[in-house]
C-alpha cells in the first residue's frame, strides 16, 4: 500500500464512523450560526436603539465636579417639596436611599437628611428604556441630580416624609456614585429592636454601627439626635449670655490633675508630662477671682476611666458654669436648674420633629420637668431609699442603682425627670468642696440627675486660702502641684459655686436613650479609638 | 432553717409544749421522734401532722379538690424551692405570679398550709430581689406581702420591704 491509498483507507473509514459524527456536527454549526445571528440581530437593534436614544442627554455620568462652572441653577430642599410646588419644574440633589424597577417604570426613594421624596422616572416622551434602565442601576447612597416636575399624589405615600407630592424625573446625573455593597443597611439600622425580634428582621448592632459612623449618621435617628444636641448647645449658650455670663476658653493641656490623680490622662510634654484636663474646674474658679463674675465653657473634657459602662465616655463635652454669688450658693443652684429648665422648654418647643424621629426607633416617655426645679436634700432621699427597703449608710455615696431607682421613687412621689439633690456628704465630695456650716459631715454641694442618672455634679467652693490648703491637706494632695490655684485665692475671692453637665448624657437621658455613645458623634471610650 | 420553720409554724398552731427534732442526712432533713410510733421524717410529713395534732385540719383544704391543690404545692415546695439554682428562681417566680394572678391564697380563698410553708421557702428569695424585679413579680410580692403581715405568721423571718404603688410603670430602663 502506498502512503495515498492508506490515507484514501483510513479517510473512507473515518468517513464511514463519523457519519453519525458529522451530522452531529452539522446540525451544531447550524445552532451556532442560528445563535450568532440572533446575537448579531440582538446587537444591531441594541445600536439602533442606542442610536435613536432620544434621551441621552438626559441621564449619565457627568465630570467630577472640579468648580469648572457656576451653574446658574436653584436646587430645591426635600422637605420644601409640599404641594404648593405642584406641577412646578424643579432641580434637586440628593441620595439614592433606595430603587425599585418594575418593568417601564423605576421608582427611587430619594434622601436628604432627614426627608425624603418618592421619585419616578417611567418610559414616555421625557425618558427613553435605557434612562429607566441607568436609573435602576444607581447605587445606593449614590448622590444624583434631578431634574423633576412636581406631582401631587392622590393617595399618600406614607414611607416617605414628604407623603403629598412625588417627583416625575425628566434629567437624572450622578454626582457621586457610592460603592455598591454598603457595611451597613440604613433601614436596618433605623428599625427598632422590638420590631426587628418581632418580625425576624435585622437590626444593626451598636458596635457596626460605631465602627460606619459616617453610614450610620446618615440614619434619620442619628441625624435627629445632633440636631438636638446641637440645640442643647445653642440654648444653653443663649441662656446664659442672657444672664450674663460670659463664655471662657480654658486650656486642655495641665500641669496638675483637678479631681483626684487616678483617673487621669498624662500626655508627654516636650521633657516632662502633663495631664488631660478633667475639667475646667480650676481655670473657671481663677476666673472668678479675676472678677468675671460669672463664666461658661464649653469644651472636651477628658476621663481615663477604664469603665466600660453605658454612660461613660473617656472623652465628652461638657458644659461648665461657674458664677459668684451674694450670700447663699442656692443663688447658683437656682441660676443653674432655670438654666436646664430653658433648655428642656427650648427642645419641647422647637425640636419636636427631632425628639418624635428618634421616639420611632427608641420609644420613651416624654421629659417631665417642674418649675421651679424640685430640690431634695440628700438625707431626704437616703430617707426615701431606706422606706423602699435599701440599706445604706449616712456618709455612703449613691449606687448607680440607688442612683437610679431614687430617681423612680421621685418620679413615683413628685411627677419630675428632673431634680437636684443636695447637701452630699462632705467624705464623697472633691477637696475644694464647701463644708455644710451646720454639719460638717455634710456639704455644700449638689447633684442633678435626669431620669434617675446623674448629669451635673455641682458645689459651692472654698474661696479661702488657708481652709483650702486644710481641706487639700486632709485629701492628700501634693501642695506643691497646686500651688498656682491655692495662690490665686489669696487676694480677695468672691464666695463662688457651680457646675459641669455632661453634653451627650443631657441628650441621652432627655430623649430615654439608653447607651450614651449614641449621643456622641465620634465617641471614644477605652476600647474605641476610631473612627 | 427547716427547723426554725417547724418551730415557727408550731407557736402559729399554737401548740402547748415544743417539740424536739433532730435531722438526717446531708440534706438535714428534718425528724420528729412520735412518742406513740415510728418517727416521722421530712418538713411536709411533719406539718401535716402537727397541723393534725392542733386540730387545726382545715389548714390542709376543706374540699377534695383544695386538699389536692394544698399537697401539689406542699409538694412545689420541697421538690421546686428547696435548693434551687439562680436560673430555677426567675422560672418559679414566673410561674407563681401567673398562678397568683387571680388569688389571694394559694389554695381557696383562705389560708393553707401550703401558703405558710411557701411564703418561709420563697422568703431568702424574695429578701434578694431589687425594687424593680419586685414590681415585676408583682402578683408573688402582693401574695407575699400579704403573708408576712398574716397575724402569727411571720414569726422568725424579717420583714422584707414592699412598695404599694408602681414606679416602674414607664418603658424606661
Amino acid at each position: 500500500m502506498t502512503k495515498e491509498e492508506a490515507q484514501g483507507a483510513t479517510e473512507e473509514e473515518q468517513q464511514a464512523q463519523s457519519k453519525k459524527g458529522q451530522k452531529k456536527q452539522q446540525k451544531e454549526a447550524e445552532k451556532a450560526a442560528k445563535k450568532a445571528e440572533k446575537q448579531a440581530k440582538l446587537a444591531a437593534e441594541q445600536q439602533s436603539t442606542e442610536e435613536d436614544d432620544f434621551a441621552k442627554d438626559r441621564y449619565g455620568m457627568p465630570a467630577m465636579v472640579q468648580s469648572q462652572q457656576k451653574l446658574d441653577r436653584a436646587l430645591v430642599r426635600v422637605q420644601d417639596l409640599t404641594p404648593e410646588r405642584a406641577d412646578q419644574l424643579i432641580w434637586l440633589r440628593a441620595r439614592v436611599h433606595t430603587s425599585r424597577a418594575k418593568g417601564k417604570q423605576c421608582f427611587l426613594v430619594l434622601r436628604q437628611q432627614q426627608f425624603n421624596v418618592q421619585a419616578l422616572v417611567a418610559v414616555g416622551d421625557r425618558a427613553s428604556k435605557q434612562m429607566v434602565k441607568f436609573a435602576a442601576n444607581i447605587t445606593k447612597e449614590s448622590i444624583v441630580d434631578v431634574e423633576a416636575a412636581v406631582r401631587k399624589v392622590e393617595q399618600k405615600i406614607e414611607s416617605c416624609s414628604q407623603q403629598d407630592v412625588e417627583l416625575h424625573i425628566e434629567r437624572i446625573f450622578v454626582v457621586s456614585q457610592a460603592e455598591a455593597r454598603l457595611p451597613l443597611q440604613l433601614d436596618d439600622a433605623v428599625r427598632p429592636e422590638a420590631v426587628g425580634e418581632e418580625e425576624g428582621r435585622a437590626t444593626v448592632n451598636q458596635d457596626t454601627k460605631l465602627d460606619n459612623r459616617v453610614i450610620d449618621l446618615r440614619t434619620t435617628t442619628s441625624q435627629a439626635i445632633f440636631r438636638l444636641q446641637s440645640g442643647v448647645c445653642q440654648l444653653f449658650r443663649d441662656t446664659l449670655t442672657t444672664k450674663g455670663f460670659v463664655e471662657i476658653q480654658t486650656p486642655k493641656i495641665i500641669s496638675a490633675a483637678s479631681e483626684g490623680g487616678a483617673n487621669v490622662f498624662t500626655v508627654s510634654y516636650f521633657k516632662t508630662s502633663a495631664y488631660l484636663a478633667q475639667s475646667p474646674q480650676l481655670y473657671k474658679q481663677m476666673c472668678i477671682c479675676a472678677d468675671f463674675e460669672k463664666v461658661f465653657c464649653v469644651g472636651p473634657v477628658f476621663r481615663a476611666e477604664d469603665s466600660n459602662t453605658h454612660r461613660h465616655l473617656t472623652e465628652f463635652v461638657g458644659l461648665d458654669i461657674e458664677m459668684a454669688f451674694n450670700y447663699h450658693y442656692h443663688e447658683v443652684i437656682d441660676s443653674i436648674t432655670d438654666t436646664m429648665v430653658q433648655i428642656f422648654k427650648g427642645l419641647r418647643d422647637n425640636f419636636q420633629t427631632e425628639i418624635q424621629t428618634v421616639n420611632k426607633q427608641f420609644p420613651s416617655e416624654p421629659f417631665k420637668f417642674l418649675e421651679p426645679t424640685l430640690r431634695l436634700e440628700f438625707t431626704e432621699g437616703v430617707a426615701m431609699l431606706r422606706e423602699a427597703g435599701v440599706e445604706m449608710g449616712d456618709e455612703e455615696d449613691l449606687s448607680t442603682p440607688n442612683e437610679k431607682l431614687l430617681g423612680r421613687l421621685v418620679k413615683e412621689k413628685y411627677d419630675t425627670d428632673f431634680y437636684v439633690l443636695d447637701k452630699y456628704p462632705l467624705a464623697v465630695r472633691p477637696f475644694y468642696t464647701m463644708p455644710d456650716p451646720s454639719d460638717p459631715k455634710y456639704s455644700n454641694s449638689y447633684d442633678m440627675f435626669m431620669r434617675g442618672e446623674e448629669i451635673l455634679s455641682g458645689a459651692q467652693r472654698v474661696h479661702d486660702a488657708q481652709l483650702l490648703t486644710e481641706r487639700a491637706t486632709h485629701h492628700q494632695i501634693d501642695l506643691e502641684k497646686i500651688k498656682a490655684y491655692i495662690d490665686s485665692f489669696r487676694y480677695g475671692a468672691p464666695p463662688h459655686g457651680g457646675g459641669g453637665i455632661g453634653l451627650e448624657r443631657v441628650c441621652m437621658l432627655y430623649l430615654g436613650l439608653h447607651n450614651v455613645r449614641q449621643t456622641s458623634m465620634f465617641p471614644r471610650d477605652p476600647k474605641r479609638l476610631t473612627p | 432553717m427547716a427547723l426554725r420553720e417547724l418551730s415557727s409554724l408550731e407557736k402559729y398552731l399554737e401548740l402547748k409544749k415544743p417539740n424536739k427534732y433532730s435531722t438526717q442526712g446531708d440534706k438535714k432533713v428534718p425528724v420528729l421522734q412520735n412518742n406513740n410510733g415510728a418517727p416521722l421524717v421530712g418538713l411536709v410529713t411533719i406539718a401535716r401532722h402537727l397541723v393534725k395534732e392542733a386540730k387545726r385540719t382545715e389548714l390542709l383544704g376543706d374540699s377534695a379538690e383544695s386538699r389536692a391543690v394544698v399537697h401539689q404545692w406542699l409538694e412545689y415546695r420541697v421538690t421546686r424551692l428547696n435548693g434551687c439554682t439562680k436560673d430555677d428562681i426567675k422560672t418559679i417566680l414566673k410561674e407563681l405570679n401567673l398562678y397568683l394572678q387571680d388569688k389571694s391564697y394559694l389554695a381557696e380563698n383562705q389560708l393553707t398550709l401550703a401558703d405558710i410553708l411557701m411564703y418561709y421557702g420563697i422568703q431568702p428569695l424574695i429578701v434578694d430581689l431589687a425594687v424593680q424585679e419586685k414590681e415585676q413579680y408583682v402578683n408573688v410580692t402582693r401574695w407575699f406581702d400579704h403573708m408576712q403581715h398574716y397575724p402569727g405568721v411571720r414569726r422568725h423571718l424579717p420583714p422584707v420591704v414592699v412598695l404599694r404603688n408602681r414606679i416602674y410603670t414607664g418603658r424606661h430602663h
